[in-house]
């Protein structure tokens, strides 16, 4: 049952979704923890760069109080943001374990739909191929002349057995994007 | 000397709690043996400028109780002295006390300074939080009760010579006008017999040095409370003046950073309680020191819960212009200048910023003294999980073992009243328990 | 120097088919050493701790411990060159183990290949092992690297999350700064020392991932280096191929040769460029290693 408490607030109508609050628990209860000091967003190299635009503590107020709306549909803030360099983590005085929680509120947006295309790409190529960048004729070459063995990865087939057994290949867009980013930056 | 009746009670610990239970019990009638390690009784208490939240002089509130523990029929001072065991006898215990040489006869000694003056060895002071040097000889400090000197085994050149007989030095035995120097003292163990004792051993200041974030030792204009009470304090190393570590300037602003250790599952996940008052108490009297001075105070939570604090944080926001941030701190930096920079969120603006001070004051976390996990081994006592004095459940001061109680912050991080409240509050159970003739 | 268990390297995705330079400089510095080490076959993506469990959590343990089959049994350990791919296998290790509920529900999923997780493995990164060795690497060392000015980079997952990787202290790391002392080579403090590069940020927003690695570059610059030293592949993506972006962004001129760990170790064990193949980086390192007199003038 999914239980809605609308209240006004910054000249935005918040909804708390009770069981997306339970569903954040569920995956990582330390998030039930945190009590807003706000050292996460002071050591947050993006935070620091975005002015605040990004904000770990947010992220976790948010996640805190259910507002589904905020994270997966508005993504303010956009969770995508964070680097995962685990300062925050680092520093948190209740063990709050941010980043985990950014990737759960990450799996929900993609769930929802809501998958960046780099972050998709890289998933796709995952998936069909077992690694995150395939070999080239002109890496095996390079290899070789620096003396080096080839290198066996994983047989794609099992990877995708295992992959498709979990769902994961439901998770992904497989459309052609407008932008087709440069692959290559990982 | 007390009779066959008089019933004995030892303190372990001269601070304001051992002090106040030493007071009460005396003028009750017991006889009250005072344990002390350092060369003066006083504690914490006798290293503060001001007390909170009236502002009062810590010393001036502190010295009469000194004299009178010193003059007072029914206690005796046993300083430079450590409890080494203890033996549960029929009626009371037997302790067993180790007294450190002090090698300045206590009752010739007449505090003139004159040794003082010759001793050519300088050692960092630990009652000035390493601010200042004192003399290997020395008086603990200024209104240290006994106001007797004592000479410091490790840092005496003499002391240190006498081993390899080789003779050097010397210079304060041969200036003593009363002949009080005796470099031939030993150190001495001895037995005490006694009804029931109080534990008030004290408690320590966290040392920030693991929390790299805040560069702690490696900036020299980040330090801690303790340090910055002794830097304001009239008697202390910089005799009253606010200066910056790194080139002695006098800061134009200066900021708190509260929680420091405290509230944080990688210290002490328990607030130490007194910390959000004394950074008040810092910062309105360093605006009491120069009237430009501004202060920040970063805080979590402002938790002002004893008798006129919630007062006394609005008079330092309303006419002492203290500002007071919510927004943990994250990490200090520095610029060219060694001017420390703030890192943090504002959360009553939402603003990622940082702060550039002169000056950053840590207050840090309140911890068990040093010898406290000892001490409770030694007398069979048991610990909370922070090593503080675990009280029995119907009664404060009371520990797991019959006849020995608890006082002061020992028991966990507390202020001078309650301290001094628990003290009489331990006096009175043992002064009971006493009464009772139980075993 | 204990052999109790047989290493296997973890190459990864990045090094083996983006910086294979990497990977022979670290051969042969443990060739060197007479460190025993054989690749680890049949891996799949770790997988990349800054993509994968974003997308989903469950993948990430999965794939994880199917890496993590196909060592195991108390024999062999995993050594890694890549902090993601170390950070990765040490947390799905980590996690598997406490929670035996989840481990349960990962080997069904495993059950559909015919493998099965069973215990713990001990993962390490490169960087540790040969810091454990230091007194050997310190012994065979020829060419002593005077005059390189190195900006060390630990990066994030080499040192976080603390808990679990327990190597280095993540705000006061020390271990990288030391070989590069024992090398022979001036480790420089800089201002953003541990700040994050910035390369997670290219999936997100490049631009902002420009600006990071700006901070960081300016902060090296000011410090007055001559190099850039990582142990991540993903840093060294960023450092040795983003320069450009930065310099056109902030009309900068920065130009700092990046050397992984390996490669530094390589050129004082006295290997040279052609065994390096140090021509395949981004920003070419011959030139100042030779002025320098690391790298003997042909």
């Amino acid at each position: 049952m999914i239980s809605n408490i609308q209240s006004k607030g910054m000249g935005m109508t918040l909804t708390i979704d009770y069981d997306f609050r339970k569903q954040i628990q569920g995956f990582n209860l330390s998030v039930n923890y945190c009590f807003q000091c706000a050292t996460c967003t002071g050591i947050c190299p993006v935070a620091k760069m975005t002015n605040g635009e990004f904000n770990p503590r947010k992220l976790i107020e948010a996640s805190i109080l259910g507002l589904k709306d905020k994270l997966i549909e508005l993504q303010q803030p956009n969770v995508w943001y964070c680097l995962t360099c685990q300062k925050c983590v680092e520093l948190c005085p209740q063990h709050v374990e941010l980043t985990e929680i950014f990737d759960v509120i990450k799996n929900s947006c993609v769930k929802s739909g809501k998958i960046p295309d780099a972050f998709n790409s890289q998933a796709i190529t995952v998936l069909e191929t077992g690694v995150a960048l395939p070999f080239s004729d002109a890496i095996m070459k390079r290899r070789q002349k620096l003396g080096l063995d080839d290198y066996k990865t994983a047989d794609p087939k099992e990877i995708q057995t295992l992959l498709k057994g979990i769902g994961f290949d439901k998770l992904l867009r497989f459309e052609t994007t407008e932008t087709n980013e440069k692959k290559g930056e990982k | 000397m007390s009779s066959e009746n008089t019933k004995n009670v030892m303190i372990i610990g001269g601070g304001i709690a051992g002090i106040q239970s030493s007071l009460d019990l005396g003028d009750m009638g017991f006889h009250v043996d005072l344990i002390e390690q350092e060369p003066c009784i006083g504690g914490r208490m006798a290293q503060l400028d001001k007390t909170l939240p009236t502002n009062d002089c810590s010393i001036c509130i502190l010295a009469p109780k000194l004299s009178d523990c010193f003059r007072h029929p029914n206690i005796k001072i046993h300083s430079m002295t450590k409890v080494e065991g203890i033996a549960k006898k029929d009626r009371g215990f037997s302790v067993s006390l180790k007294r450190q040489a002090r090698f300045v006869k206590e009752d010739l000694c007449i505090n003139c300074g004159m040794c003082v003056a010759k001793c050519p060895t300088k050692v960092l002071d630990s009652f000035d939080m390493k601010m200042r040097k004192r003399k290997a000889i020395y008086l603990y400090y200024l209104q240290g009760v006994p106001a007797v000197m004592a000479i410091d085994k490790v840092n005496c050149l003499h002391l240190k010579n006498l081993e390899k007989n080789k003779n050097v030095c010397g210079l304060c035995q041969q200036v003593c006008p009363k002949d009080a120097i005796d470099f031939t003292e030993k150190d001495t163990i001895y037995d005490l017999e006694t009804d029931a004792i109080i534990m008030a051993n004290g408690s320590n200041q966290y040392d920030p040095t693991p929390l790299y974030a805040y560069g702690y030792k490696k900036y020299k204009n980040v330090i801690t409370s303790l340090e910055y009470e002794r830097m304001i304090s009239a008697s202390g190393p910089t005799q009253g003046h606010i200066k910056r570590l790194s080139d002695n300037v006098h800061p134009n602003n200066i900021a708190f950073i509260q929680c420091v250790g405290s509230r944080d599952e990688h210290t002490n996940p328990y607030c130490s309680s007194i910390c959000c008052t004394y950074s008040t108490k810092h910062a309105i009297l360093s605006r009491e020191h120069d009237e430009n001075l501004q202060s920040y105070i970063f805080y979590i939570d402002l938790r002002a819960g004893g008798k006129g604090f919630q007062k006394y944080i609005n008079r330092a926001k309303n006419e002492y212009g203290v500002k007071y941030i919510r927004g943990k701190v994250a990490e200090i930096k520095i610029d060219e200048d060694e001017n420390p920079i703030l890192f943090y969120e504002d959360l009553d603006t939402f603003e990622v910023s940082s702060k550039k001070v002169g000056l950053v004051i840590l207050a840090c976390a309140m911890i068990p003294s040093k010898g406290s996990e000892k001490l409770a081994k030694t007398l069979g006592v048991e610990l909370d999980r922070f090593n503080f004095v675990k009280s029995s459940i119907d009664s404060p001061v009371k520990t797991n073992v019959p006849g020995i109680f608890a006082a002061g912050s020992v028991l966990g991080p507390m202020d001078i009243p309650h301290s001094v409240i628990n003290a009489s509050g331990a006096a009175a159970i043992t002064a009971e328990y006493l009464s009772k003739g139980e075993k | 120097m204990k052999k109790d268990l047989n290493h296997k390297l973890f190459l990864g995705c990045v090094i083996p088919a983006r910086l294979p330079f990497i990977e022979s400089s670290a051969k042969k510095v443990f060739e060197n050493l007479d460190i025993g080490m054989t690749n680890m076959e049949n891996a799949s993506c770790c997988p990349d701790p800054t993509g994968i469990p974003a997308v989903d959590q469950t993948t990430w343990l999965t794939l994880g411990a199917r890496n993590l089959t196909l060592v195991e049994n108390k024999k062999d350990d995993i050594i890694s060159l890549c902090s993601g791919c170390v950070e990765t296998l040490k947390m799905v290790d980590h996690t598997l183990t406490e929670d035996p509920a989840k481990l349960e529900e990962v080997n069904k999923n495993l059950a559909k290949i015919d493998r099965k997780l069973e215990g713990s493995v001990s993962v390490k990164h490169a960087g540790q092992l040969l810091y454990e060795n230091l007194e050997l690497v310190k012994s065979k060392i020829v060419k002593p690297l005077k005059g390189l000015k190195v900006a060390v980079h630990y990066g994030c997952h080499f040192l976080s999350p603390s808990e679990i990787i327990k190597w280095d202290d993540p705000f006061e790391p020390k271990t990288i700064d030391e070989i590069v002392g024992v090398l022979g080579a001036e480790s420089l403090e800089y201002d953003s020392k541990l700040q994050c590069c910035g390369n997670p940020m290219l999936k997100t927003d490049k631009d902002l991932a420009y600006s990071l690695l700006y901070k960081k570059l300016s902060d090296m610059e000011k410090a007055g280096v001559n190099c850039i030293t990582v142990v991540c592949p993903s840093c060294f993506l960023q450092f040795d191929y983003q320069q450009k972006a930065v310099n056109k962004k902030y009309g900068t001129n920065f130009k700092f040769p990046v050397l992984y760990l390996t490669e530094l170790i390589a050129l004082a064990l006295g290997y040279n460029d052609q065994d390096l193949g140090l021509k395949l980086h981004g920003i070419k390192p011959k030139k100042m290693l030779q002025e320098l007199n690391i790298l003997s003038k042909e």
